[in-house]
């Protein structure tokens, strides 16, 4: 038996879990091989020291916790919820998912306040155009004058507002 | 032989009385003719001149300068154009001045009307604003609506024109038109508030009638790397009210009648995220339009100065033509605009609150 082989095998060695044969080969590696010795003799000094630590009983309800863990498994939303468990743990993800959550909620509100102050900013333009458009049908209406109210309230849809007059 | 030239004589001596005659009466029908030329011509009658001035959208090409001023709240400004118009229902305006406004062009085909604005490098298409069709029998109406009357005749850059004044009931504004008698163009417009100044005048400074106009004149080209923006804004319309309650979708106050005006139709305006229900009200001849949009869905405009109406405080905003009224209710933001004065904005609105 060559020294890997036998360095492999000690610890089986020493719980005597090697077959006759391989006892015999390792032993004799050992008794020729000085590191083996030693290595040897580390371990049976490891085993010593586990063999006196007291036997301790598990918890009564690790059991159910597994089982419950495993059952959890087998439902998609348990799965996910876990995971946001899991990323909870982690201070970053945490953070990460917090701000996309704002953001998601936050947005829409955002938006919808933007676009009620830009309605208020343009509404008295699209009211005018419209009305000008309505007004087409009346007969003493200046053509020319509706032509420059709708171009005007045109202007201000784009955000590109004519400011008309001359002075006071 | 004597007989003959006894009969000669006759004749020579007949020839000369009928000359004799004839030169009598010339001088006499001569003097006839200028005194039927001197002689007043009847003005033709407010209906008759409506019909003319109702039928020339359908008769009439003509290419002018236009000159508009009005008063806007304190300011004042006056615009040069050059508008062309091809029957039926074709336009084009060119505007000169201010510079505000100097280059925009609008080409209006019938269908579509293209703004370009060269500064902005900017084509906005929108609805066509143009009524090109002649509406004679719209005459009776008018004079049945309105008190229409014939103010006189009046020569304006070199046209005889029949002068008409439009009083739109009690509370209307007083309109004055000088109507082209021979083709029945409006050469002048005037517009007086209740007080009797003048708020808005718009007339032609030069004008040629053409009896065709070259099509090309109408059709919008576009400029080269212009930005191209669609703003149809309005609404399919829509003639009964509860289908425009149901497609505003919001409880709105349409009532059948404001004022002197009826309804005449709806829509659902919509610009992007903004949209506002807007009914048409009409007393045959010109339009006020009613506006609601949810407060939710838009602020108050602070525009204009403030003013009371029996509900509270409102806004009037006066745009030069048409004047514009808003005020918030019950979670609804009014507005209302037409070519009327603040008064009668004012009692429509209250109008509006006790119909809610």
């Amino acid at each position: 038996m060559n020294h890997a082989r036998a360095v492999r095998q000690l610890s089986a060695y020493l719980d005597e879990e090697l077959s006759p044969s391989e006892i015999r080969a390792v032993h004799a590696h050992v008794a020729g091989c000085e590191a083996c010795r030693d290595e040897l003799a580390a371990l049976r000094q490891v085993k010593d020291l586990l063999g006196r630590l007291p036997e301790m009983e598990p918890p009564a309800e690790l059991w159910s916790g597994v089982r419950a863990r495993a059952e959890r498994a087998h439902h998609p939303a348990a799965a996910v919820l876990e995971t946001l468990r899991a990323a909870f743990r982690r201070p970053a993800a945490a953070a990460v998912a917090a701000m996309v959550v704002l953001i998601l909620v936050a947005a829409p509100l955002v938006k919808g306040r933007l676009d009620r102050l830009q309605a208020a900013d343009i509404g008295v333009d699209l009211y005018v155009r419209e009305h000008a458009v309505q007004a087409a049908a009346d007969p003493f209406v200046d053509r020319a004058y509706l032509g420059l109210l709708i171009g005007d309230a045109n202007l201000a849809l784009a955000g590109a507002r004519r400011v008309p007059g001359e002075g006071p | 032989m004597i007989a003959k030239l006894a009969k000669a004589r006759q004749g020579r001596r007949r020839g000369v009385i009928a000359w004799a005659v004839v030169c009598a009466l010339i001088p006499a029908v001569l003097v006839g003719t200028v005194d039927a030329r001197s002689a007043p011509r009847p003005v033709p009658s407010a209906a008759d001149i409506l019909r003319t001035m109702l039928a020339a959208p359908a008769r009439i090409d003509y290419e002018g300068t236009k000159v508009i001023s009005t008063v806007r709240g304190a300011r004042a400004e006056t615009v040069t154009i050059l508008e062309a118009y091809k029957r039926l229902g074709r336009l084009r305006l060119e505007f000169l001045s201010p510079e505000s406004v100097s280059g925009r062009l609008i080409v209006d085909d019938g269908l579509s009307a293209w703004q370009y604005e060269p500064s902005l490098h900017l084509v906005v298409r929108g609805p066509s604003f143009v009524q090109g069709t002649a509406r004679p029998e719209r005459a009776g109406e008018i004079m049945r609506r309105y008190r229409v009357e014939v103010l006189g005749r009046e020569a304006v850059i070199g046209r005889e024109t029949v002068v008409l004044g439009l009083a739109p009931g009690e509370t209307g504004s007083n309109r004055r038109l000088w109507v082209d008698e021979a083709t029945g163009v409006v050469l002048r417009t005037e517009e007086r508030d209740p007080q009797g100044e003048i708020v808005y005048v718009s007339y032609f400074s030069r004008i040629s009638y053409s009896l065709n106009l070259p099509p090309a004149l109408f059709r919008f080209r576009q400029p080269a790397g212009a930005k191209v923006l669609s703003f149809y804004v309005s609404g399919e319309a829509v003639t009964s009210v509860d289908e425009l309650r149901r497609r505003a979708g919001t409880k709105i106050a349409i009532p059948a009648r404001l004022l002197r005006y009826t309804f005449r139709d709806g829509r659902v305006a919509q610009h992007g995220a903004f949209a506002s229900a807007s009914a048409t009200y009409t007393d045959g001849v010109s339009v006020v339009t009613v506006f609601q949009t949810p407060t939710s869905r838009m602020a108050f405009p602070n525009v204009g100065e403030t003013v009371t109406t029996r509900e509270g405080p409102a806004r009037y905003l006066d745009v030069g033509y048409f004047r514009v009224l808003v005020w918030q209710r019950a979670g609804t933001n009014f507005a209302l605009v037409g070519n009327v004065p603040q008064a009668v904005l004012l009692a429509a609105a209250d109008e509006l609150a006790v119909s809610r």
